[in-house]
């Protein structure tokens, strides 16, 4: 039995660089394999959905525009996506990624969807919902 | 003896009562009884020390077959013994307590009461101990027929009701603890009755945190299943998953790749090393050794980045997929986690010297909580707070699953079974597991990461049973050979431990009580997985965010 059995890890401290990181002034890179924002391409896709069956949460939905063109439109909802990388997994054409580099979801607004596509498709897509009133009800 | 002979032997106990066997797994035996000889039963195989009770299991077998089902799970080493006891679902389906030969049935008692309607006769206590106190009465979630709009809160049976709190008689003083209170980080309710500084009485409540995870997994498919059972806990998360897994590859007969298994149980080892070193920053914390808490949370996000490197997250690693795993260990990963651990080694080696010499430490933990062998063999403990008296209760050495038969792990006990045993058990393991996980890095196997898993998962039932860093994780599951799960049922080591704090409590200053507390390294989230309490129906959760906010301007505004 002692007293101060922690004293040399104090007085070592006094001369070594704190171990906090100074968030975000000093930016420690992510690891490569850190699952940040989806990613969507729309070239490779077969229009499958098993990505959609397996989300745990419901964050994506793939709307298909015409299947023999590759029109397809994905939603994706930042918000309910917990990040698990079970779509990229069950992506056999590898169109679905994970971004390591974009993690900073912090945001003023709370307009957490994504429309994934080709810039036409969801332009069209988008007029289309917007005639009809059913569709976009949640935001 | 083998297992085929202990199951033989359980068999022979069993016999006078036993109206039907079946063995619907390997080192399973199933005995169906009779609710009047449940406690003949009980006390027979309790008097022969054939195991232990794991878990009680309650099944509603639907309105067609009228029936309800409670499965008591006996363990002995891999040996199982189920008594499967039938009731009718309708009227009174009456089980006679067993709390009075096996003390920690009172949870699980208390679980099939309040989620199925199970009356239990002689039960000691009939308070809430899970469900929340508006619950309406005879109202049960887990009921196959149970539907949200019956779970409106019921006026006047409300949590916010004054406990029996403050001087409540001559010499008696009744202290809450909780739900929330500086004393303790997480939700629950404790009434220790003191005289003086001495407690004289305990009392507890949980269910501050029910999410209803059981009755969420029957609506959704297998694999959206791993990640809800993943995210039980945010300590013990790669357990979870792992367990479920092993059931779910179990029913659907696929033998997962030997790399997938090691990797596994590579995950599984920095899990534990976190999860120990996180409790013992905790520990030092309520022994008012902050130092010890400080560094030691360091020297933690060490083995975080290992894991946030290996799989890609810090807390839900989601490193598991049914028939695998996702995260492969190339040479940079396996020369980082070297690295690592080396460094973690150095650090858990000086901690054991900091626990087991510092006086001001050893005064809060040395001969503090003392549970005997035979109190931790009788209260049903589990984990590194039964290993800390003596009693050899892991997963990992007793029924070896996945990579543990190729990658063995030698158990860790101490005598002492005081709090200071505690500290140095769950050290000494993270000693063996560093050890452990250069036995892995060395000789990972070769070979895929994943087999092929069918979408539908063949009907059965499995137990599927985990070493979680707590203790031993229990996981039921059962399959009616469609895409959901019929029933999953989760007991979480933390369960099991209670006893440890309410029986212990009683006779110790007030003081001891928040170390006795952290000292079996209690997790809520883990317990209080069962219930929903107001559904996405029910008026408080619709609240938008603007309702919210507004709610929020105006309650200060008064």
């Amino acid at each position: 039995m002692r007293i101060g059995t922690m004293f040399k890890d104090i007085l070592k401290s006094f001369f070594t660089k704190s171990s906090t990181q100074l968030y975000p002034v000093e930016r420690v890179a992510p690891p490569e394999r850190y699952r940040g924002i989806l990613s969507y391409n729309p070239s490779v896709c077969t229009g499958c959905t098993l990505c959609v069956k397996d989300c745990p949460s419901d964050a994506i939905e793939l709307v298909i525009l015409d299947r023999a063109a590759k029109q397809y439109v994905m939603k994706y909802r930042m918000d309910r996506c917990i990040y698990c990388g079970q779509c990229v997994v069950n992506c056999k054409p590898k169109g679905i990624g994970m971004s390591n580099q974009e993690w900073e979801h912090a945001a003023l607004d709370q307009n957490f969807m994504v429309y994934y596509g080709k810039e036409q498709d969801i332009a069209k897509y988008l007029e289309d919902s917007a005639k009809s009133p059913i569709a976009e009800t949640e935001s | 003896m083998n297992i085929e002979q202990n199951l033989q032997k359980a068999e022979q106990i069993l016999a006078p009562w036993n109206k039907e066997t079946t063995h619907p797994e390997l080192n399973r035996l199933d005995a169906s009884l009779a609710a009047e000889n449940l406690r003949p039963a009980v006390t027979a195989l309790h008097a022969a020390r054939w195991g232990y009770l794991s878990a009680i299991t309650g099944l509603d077998l639907g309105a067609e077959s009228g029936q309800m089902e409670a499965l008591y799970h006996f363990c002995s080493g891999p040996a199982i013994t189920t008594l499967r006891v039938r009731l009718p679902r309708t009227g009174e389906a009456t089980l006679p307590t067993i709390e009075d030969i096996i003390p920690p049935a009172t949870f699980f008692e208390r679980e099939l009461h309040e989620m199925l309607g199970f009356k239990i006769a002689g039960a000691k206590s009939n308070d809430r101990l899970f469900i929340s106190d508006d619950w309406p009465e005879d109202v049960y979630p887990l009921r196959e027929d149970f539907n949200i709009e019956q779970a409106t809160p019921v006026e006047g049976r409300h949590a916010d009701e004054t406990p029996e709190v403050g001087m409540v008689g001559e010499n008696k003083f009744v202290i809450p603890i909780g739900p929330q209170h500086p004393a303790l980080k997480e939700p629950g309710h404790f009434e220790f009755t003191v005289d003086g500084e001495v407690v004289t009485g305990a009392r507890m409540r949980l269910g501050y945190a029910h999410r209803g995870i059981e009755k969420a997994a029957e609506s959704r498919n297998w694999i959206q299943n791993l990640y809800l059972f993943e995210r039980i806990c945010g300590i013990c998360s790669h357990t979870h998953a792992y367990a479920y897994s092993l059931g779910v590859e179990k029913l659907a007969q696929v033998e997962v790749p030997a790399r997938a298994q090691a990797i596994r149980e590579l995950v599984a080892g920095l899990e534990r090393i976190h999860s120990h070193l996180l409790w013992l920053g905790v520990t030092a914390h309520e022994a008012g050794f902050d130092t010890l808490f400080m560094y030691s949370w360091r020297d933690r996000e060490t083995v975080m980045n290992l894991l946030e490197q290996l799989t890609g997250n810090r807390v839900n690693y989601s490193a598991n997929l049914l028939g695998g795993v996702k995260a492969d260990v190339g040479p940079e990963q396996a020369k980082a986690i070297k690295e690592g651990l080396n460094f973690l080694e150095t650090r858990i080696r000086h901690y054991l010297e900091v626990v087991t010499t510092d006086t001001m430490f050893l005064n809060r933990t040395r001969g503090i909580g003392t549970i005997s062998y035979e109190e931790a063999e009788e209260f049903g403990l589990l984990g590194p707070t039964a290993r800390a008296s003596g009693l050899l209760r892991d997963v990992r050495v007793e029924a070896p699953y996945g990579a543990y038969h190729q990658f063995p792990i030698s158990g860790v006990t101490e005598t002492n079974g005081d709090l200071e045993a505690r500290c140095v058990v769950r050290l000494k393991e993270l000693l063996v597991s560093c050890f452990a996980l250069r036995t892995i890095l060395d000789n990972l196997p070769e070979g895929p990461l994943t087999v092929r898993m069918p979408r539908k998962v063949p009907a059965g039932e499995t137990v599927s049973r985990v070493e979680a860093p707590r203790g031993e994780l229990f996981y039921y599951i059962k399959s009616n050979g469609g895409e959901h799960p019929a029933r999953v049922h989760i007991r979480t080591p933390s369960l099991c431990n209670w006893v440890s704090v309410l029986e212990k409590a009683v006779g110790r200053q007030l003081a001891d009580v928040p170390m006795l507390i952290a000292g079996m390294d209690p997790c809520f989230s883990c317990n209080d997985r069962l219930v929903t309490t107001v559904g996405r129906t029910g008026e408080r959760q619709t609240w938008s965010w603007k309702q919210l906010r507004q709610h929020g301007i105006e309650y200060y505004k008064r």
